[in-house]
């Protein structure tokens, strides 16, 4: 359990965790949560390794974890983290295995009374259309060649090109669904050779499709903008780069622990493995991970593509489109400009279990399987107090170990079903582990962030169908 | 059992026991294999891969060996039974593992990580 004795309370919802607290610490640590939920962050070393963040070189301001922070490796899960951009680091483990794992709200034109008759086949659909579990691929097999860096370097575009999609798709996707600065050259062959067959999968683990509905709008303007309605059906996809994403942080981490030496890197973790951002190495990997989170992005596209042929399967040709509200990374870096202490500069933000939370752009915030999810939009606070971040989901309270124990996959179809949520699962033991309770309540997490100003609540979503690996 | 998984909020950590270096790798590799649920074939096709790696210690060592083998398991569905050290040196390696092609993997692990990995010798030498 951490020593709270040694935090100060900055405001109802945001604690910090001065400098004096460790010696190596180049800034302080801070972190969002209710008092009443000080219990749960404390449980685990997610504080332990914020303050171990504090200490990397060039950081910013200072170390920040969101209230569904939970202990990761190396970084927390819930960590945002800005380095200068001359003068600091890049580290693939402030960004995650996955990345550009994130989550993509679909609208429909059905209310939830229409579909409550076709739920069991819209899940057994989707399941047929969405490739998920581990080694299921897609039905896109990528050559090695243009093919492939075609989609690293375009990222969702690519899939439009290829015709999944349309135009309107890409104005709803965080960066436009591509980045930039993508190299395909600095992505290894064993990560190509990971992901030539999974765009359009979900994968496995915590990842899912999740048809839901409108439950409750909290801020009615907010919600017309997105054309959101009370008792509308939508659907949240939640996957990411796959296994093309997981080798190019694996080939990098290994890459960083050899070199950091020679920038005189000295870390707590070696998970912390870091280069200067402006290093070889640091533009590298900035460029490969550029690169994945685009194959991110096209997955997702894809991913949407096969969901919007499920609803046509069970609907009708005739199905209105489904359209995108929104897509947000919330496993990525990003170079942006910020004012810290009165100057402006330039920073590269890493978010690991972490969502942007720009000002009036949507914030999508899954919920454990079965239940809530949120729709909110980023407040200016976000950009003066936590580098235009939000949280990213509920965050883990348990182990998977400790949930598989305390339910059987059986028991919480059972009680899903008793709340009318209709469960399509291939993994037994991943639904088991992925069970309500061992997450934190989704209410409490995206209350604190709401209550901060860093964005606020525009809907909530219950689900009806959940599709899971 | 010479491995053994412990609590962890979101991932799984391993411990793993050996009365030498080939012992600890190999049944660091077999904890792994167990982990990711192999879902065998009736008659699994039996497959040999060779893996020579360096790294800056042992530790990175151990850990880069079995991110090596987990490429080849998530791309070829291969899961291992039997290893081979030809080389096993603090930064060096040379093996050749056997096992088969299976039909799948119950469960996903996208990394071995260094996160508190350490390979080190217990107060009684081994």
């Amino acid at each position: 359990m951490f020593d709270f004795q040694k935090i100060r309370k900055i405001t109802p919802v945001l604690w910090e965790i001065p400098r004096s607290f460790r010696d190596d610490m180049r800034v302080p640590a801070r972190f969002y949560s209710h008092e009443a939920m000080l219990h749960e962050v404390g449980a685990d070393r997610a504080l332990e390794q914020l303050v171990n963040v504090a200490t990397l070189p060039g950081i910013q301001g200072w170390a920040l974890a969101m209230p569904d922070m939970h202990e990761g490796y190396g970084f927390p899960i819930g960590g945002v983290a800005a380095f200068d951009r001359q003068e600091g680091i890049i580290s693939p483990g402030g960004i995650g295995y996955d990345i550009n794992c994130g989550v993509r709200l679909l609208r429909t034109g059905f209310a939830k009374e229409e579909i409550k008759d076709f739920l069991r086949d819209v899940g057994r659909t989707i399941f047929s259309h969405v490739p998920s579990g581990v080694g299921r691929g897609g039905k896109l097999s990528l050559r090695r060649g243009q093919d492939f860096d075609a989609v690293l370097l375009l990222g969702a575009r690519r899939m439009l090109e290829l015709g999944y999609g349309i135009e309107e798709d890409l104005a709803h996707i965080e960066s436009g669904g591509k980045l930039e600065g993508a190299q395909p050259a600095l992505v290894s062959e064993h990560a190509k050779y990971r992901g030539r067959d999974q765009l359009g999968t979900m994968g496995a683990g915590n990842h899912f499709v999740e048809v839901g509905y409108v439950e409750t709008i909290f801020d009615a303007a907010a919600a017309q903008d997105l054309h959101l309605a009370q008792g509308q059906v939508t659907v949240l996809i939640h996957t990411g780069s796959r296994g093309l994403g997981h080798q190019v942080a694996t080939d990098y981490i290994r890459l960083m622990n050899r070199v950091m030496e020679n920038y005189g890197i000295h870390l707590p973790d070696r998970e912390l493995a870091c280069v200067p951002f402006s290093s070889k190495e640091g533009q590298e990997y900035f460029a490969a991970m550029q690169a994945a989170a685009n194959f991110a992005w096209a997955n997702r596209q894809l991913v949407t593509c096969e969901v919007r042929e499920a609803f046509q399967r069970v609907f009708g040709q005739e199905t209105p489109e489904l359209s995108v509200v929104y897509d947000v990374a919330h496993n990525i870096a990003k170079v942006e400009e910020y004012e810290i202490k009165g100057v402006r500069k330039e920073v590269i933000v890493h978010r690991k279990g972490a969502t942007r939370a720009f000002p009036g752009q949507p914030v999508l915030i899954p919920g454990s399987m079965g239940t809530a999810s949120y729709v909110l939009l980023g407040q200016e606070a976000s950009l003066v107090q936590s580098f235009g971040s939000s949280c990213h989901g509920a965050g883990r309270r348990m182990s998977r170990t400790r949930a598989r124990r305390q339910t059987s996959a059986a028991l919480l179809r059972e009680d899903l079903s008793a709340q009318g949520i209709v469960i399509n699962s291939g993994s037994k033991r991943g639904l088991a582990e992925e069970a309500p309770f061992a997450y934190k309540d989704i209410d409490d997490v995206v209350d604190v962030i709401h209550e901060a100003g860093i964005a606020k609540k525009v809907a909530r979503l219950r689900p009806l169908a959940v599709i899971k690996g | 059992m010479p491995y053994s998984f412990l609590e962890h909020t979101a991932d799984v950590r391993m411990r793993v026991t050996g009365d030498s270096p080939e012992g600890l790798f190999r049944d660091a590799l077999f904890g792994m294999v167990s982990l990711m649920s192999p879902e065998t074939k009736k008659e699994g096709e039996k497959i040999r891969r060779k893996i020579a790696l360096d790294a800056p210690d042992r530790t990175a060592l151990l850990i880069d060996f079995l991110n090596e083998a987990l490429v080849w398991m998530h791309t070829e569905s291969e899961a291992y039974t039997e290893v081979r050290f030809h080389t096993l040196g603090e930064r060096k390696l040379e093996a050749e593992l056997e096992g088969e092609r299976v039909a799948g993997f119950g469960e996903d692990i996208k990394a071995a990580t260094y996160h508190e990995a350490e390979v080190g010798k217990d107060p009684t030498g081994t």
